[in-house]
């Protein structure tokens, strides 16, 4: 009897907290809205929505909770800042905890199936929700003042984007599915721990919707450049990364269809398998769907990317752009040959001379525009009279350098007899992860340690702090992956729970590398912890938005 | 920089880079033309004479059978200075479905996947004598690490 009673009291308790705190919620968001409501009345509006957009417009945006109550484009683009930092959190806790369990080459603190969902999970973190979100986030948040638009209209769509989006990715979290980020059927079908995950069902939705997201997401943007734009913004004057968010839009758009209708039939084929199965023939067919949309994905966490450095790089040189044209030209081009090399993910799968031919000399094509983006910077640098070598500045460099060591990678391993030898292995991953920490993860920091004076309304961050993390993962990064491109080289496999014995060095070079990479992201929260609690000395503008440096925003110790 | 400076260089980094990507194409062409038995292919004939080992790859290991009618798992044997084909399908093992595996001969310059309901046909000559390791590459669930072993390349 008493145990009932104390059942009852703390759990009484604890819905009393909750319903507390949920009409406290409550309150306030009512409040708000009234006071929101009066105000627009007052000023003949008749939407309270449309009233904060207006009123919002092209101002400096400050990181605050208002972000996900209000529904302008900059706070849309905070809010996916955020949301992917976390998530880039997450996903790189998975990554150490993987690192970790290799230490040994028979499985140690982790089961091979625990293994496998964090593997699962870190992929499709990273990609969807690290490298689209941080991507979406800057595109939402420097547009606007890019393109002086003069009507901020498109929120709501904006918003249901976003939370589609994040509901897809938390969804993904929920199911702790094992199909690895391909979900190639039949594995992915097999719904128990051993294949593709109890809830693996719950993970394909969950990107399904993700890819919902995007498409409204995407659609929006284009209408936000071709209808709200400022008439005195020409198409000849768009910055370059305009061009690059216009050209990761029209990607996504052209490449995620394809696979919404293969996850479609994926989602039946868990209650009827018919589709993707050996009965029927056509297990490879959704390989192919899965490459047709896996390629170019990738490619949206470099376009942008790039993009962003065309915008850092004149405010610590004084140098405009070495040329406009070939950079909109390589941008343009990147995005028309991501669709055409999706077959180098198959090259062993049994589809033969032709297609391997035709597809790896694509892929050797697509250098093309990268060598063009790439000269393009190095020329900028080498005619300025001075770099300054900000940590923006210094995560450029770094991410130019680590793409040209993953690019010739990326050459290298489309040569048929290279990538026999190497696909499946950890030279895959190395060279990927030399873009995704160099240019992705570094340029997103890079932008966002510019927009902090405005994010968070006048403060600088600590540059001695920032060094470190710049440092940290450049260096940590560089022993990671170099391990991982010469283990790979020998054939040791990726996606591995365990190992054979004699490649213990190499993974315990990417374990050293890996961690001295966790070492910096500490840094950069204690930064942001210390910069945020310090009061606001500067101004809130920033590098990104201003058209001309404005030395007054940059911390002290980052100018000479 | 001076602009028309600039642009030479640029054309000039262009072409360097078209030569060397050409180059890089054309020998891509070259090596694989040369040798078109060594990229996997659906149902491919191997060439007349050759030893030919059928593969099986289920969840989670790999069974080789032999043209004299035995079998193996988890090891492969193959005679040298001979060519030898693997034909490589997958079947349904403790997972009642059949998935996709690939198998990797690092120091063969081999790989092939294993696909349900497809045989995929790879030839390759081993010329010395000895033991080379082979592995799973494509993922395939909870006991992929360990679908992995030897090859042993012995004298006929
Ligand atoms: C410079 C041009 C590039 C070339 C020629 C290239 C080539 C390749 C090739 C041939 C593969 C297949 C390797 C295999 O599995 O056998 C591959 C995989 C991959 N590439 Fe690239 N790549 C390039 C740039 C990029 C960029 C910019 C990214 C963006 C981050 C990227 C991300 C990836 C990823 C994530 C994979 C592995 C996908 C997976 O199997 O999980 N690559 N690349
Ligand atoms: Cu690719
Ligand atoms: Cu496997």
């Amino acid at each position: 009897m008493s145990d009932y009673v104390t059942t009852l009291t703390i759990y009484g308790g604890i819905a009393a907290v909750f319903a507390i705190v949920i009409f406290a919620v409550y309150n306030l968001l009512s409040t708000r809205k009234d006071i929101v409501s009066e105000m627009a009345s007052k000023e003949g509006y008749d939407s309270d929505n449309q009233f904060i957009r207006d009123s919002l417009l092209t101002k400096p945006r400050e990181l605050t909770l208002s972000i996900f109550l209000n529904d302008d484009a900059k706070s849309i683009g905070l809010r996916y800042i955020v949301t992917s930092i976390l998530f880039f959190f997450i996903g790189g806790a998975f990554g150490l905890t993987m690192r970790l369990s290799l230490t040994g080459p028979n499985l140690t603190f982790l089961t091979g199936d625990e293994y496998n969902v964090l593997i699962s999970q870190h992929a499709v973190l990273m990609i969807y929700m690290w490298a689209v979100g941080s991507a979406l986030g800057f595109g939402y948040y420097l547009l606007p003042s890019h393109l002086k638009v003069y009507r901020d209209i498109r929120g709501l769509f904006s918003s249901i984007g976003y939370w589609l989006w994040l509901l897809g990715g938390f969804l993904v979290l929920l199911a702790q599915s094992s199909p690895r980020w391909y979900f190639y059927p039949p594995l992915s079908l097999q719904l128990n721990p051993n294949g593709g995950g109890l809830y693996d069902w719950l993970a394909v939705l969950g990107i399904e919707i993700v890819l919902v997201g995007l498409m409204i997401t995407c659609i929006t943007i284009l209408l936000i450049v071709m209808r709200d734009r400022s008439p005195e913004v020409k198409r000849d004057q768009f910055s370059l990364f305009t061009w690059s968010i216009i050209f990761t839009a029209l990607m996504i758009l052209v490449s995620a269809p394809p696979l919404m209708v293969g996850f479609t039939m994926l989602f039946y084929d868990f209650f009827n398998p018919v589709f993707f199965t050996a009965s029927s023939g056509s297990v490879l067919l959704f390989t192919i769907l899965f490459w047709f949309w896996g390629h170019p994905v990738v490619y949206v966490a470099i376009i942008p990317y790039f993009g962003l450095i065309y915008e850092i790089i004149p405010k610590f040189t004084g140098q405009k752009i070495f040329s406009y044209k070939s950079g909109v030209f390589g941008l343009g081009l990147l995005l028309i040959l991501s669709e055409v090399v999706w077959g180098h993910h198959l090259f062993n799968s049994g589809l033969g001379f032709a297609w391997v031919l035709f597809f790896s000399t694509t892929s050797f094509l697509v250098v093309i525009p990268s060598a063009v983006t790439v000269f393009n910077y190095i020329a900028t640098l080498w005619s300025s009279d001075k770099i300054r070598l900000t940590t923006p500045m210094l995560f450029v460099i770094n991410g130019i350098v680590d793409f040209i060591i993953g690019g010739v990678i990326g050459v290298m391993q489309s040569a048929y007899p290279v990538n026999a030898d190497v696909h499946g292995t950890y030279f895959v991953t190395g060279h990927f992860h030399f873009i995704f920490l160099g240019i992705t993860t570094g340029i997103s920091f890079a932008a966002f340690y510019m927009l902090f004076p405005t994010i968070s309304g006048g403060r600088t961050y600590n540059v001695p702090l920032a060094r470190l993390h710049f440092y940290f993962t450049a260096v940590g990064s560089l022993i990671m992956s170099s391990s991982w491109i010469v283990g790979g080289a020998l054939g040791m496999p990726r996606a591995t729970a365990g190992y054979f014995s004699f490649f213990l060095p190499y993974q315990l070079g990417s374990i050293l590398g890996g961690f001295i990479v966790g070492i910096g992201q500490i840094f950069f929260l204690w930064n942001m912890a210390a910069s945020w609690l310090k009061s606001p000395s500067v101004d809130n503008q920033n590098l990104l938005e201003s058209p001309n440096p404005i030395v007054t925003v940059v911390p002290k110790g980052e100018m000479e | 920089m001076s602009d028309k400076k600039g642009r030479n260089l640029e054309l000039y980094f262009m072409i360097g880079v078209l030569v060397v990507l050409l180059g890089s194409a054309a020998a891509n062409y070259v090596e694989i033309a040369a040798n078109p038995g060594s990229i996997p292919t659906e149902n491919a004939i191997p060439p007349a004479g050759s030893y030919v080992v059928r593969v099986f790859a289920t969840q989670w290991a790999w069974s080789f059978e032999y043209p004299n009618n035995t079998t193996s798992v988890g090891s492969l044997t193959v005679p040298v200075d001979t060519n030898v084909s693997l034909v490589v399908t997958s079947i349904a093992g403790a997972q009642q479905s059949a998935v996709i595996h690939d198998l990797l001969i690092p120091q063969m310059d081999i790989q092939i996947y294993a696909v349900p309901g497809q045989n995929n046909t790879v030839t390759f000559e081993p010329t010395v004598v000895g033991s080379y390791y082979f592995e799973c590459v494509e993922y395939c669930g909870e006991y992929h690490y360990e679908m992995r072993g030897y090859m042993e390349v012995v004298s006929r």
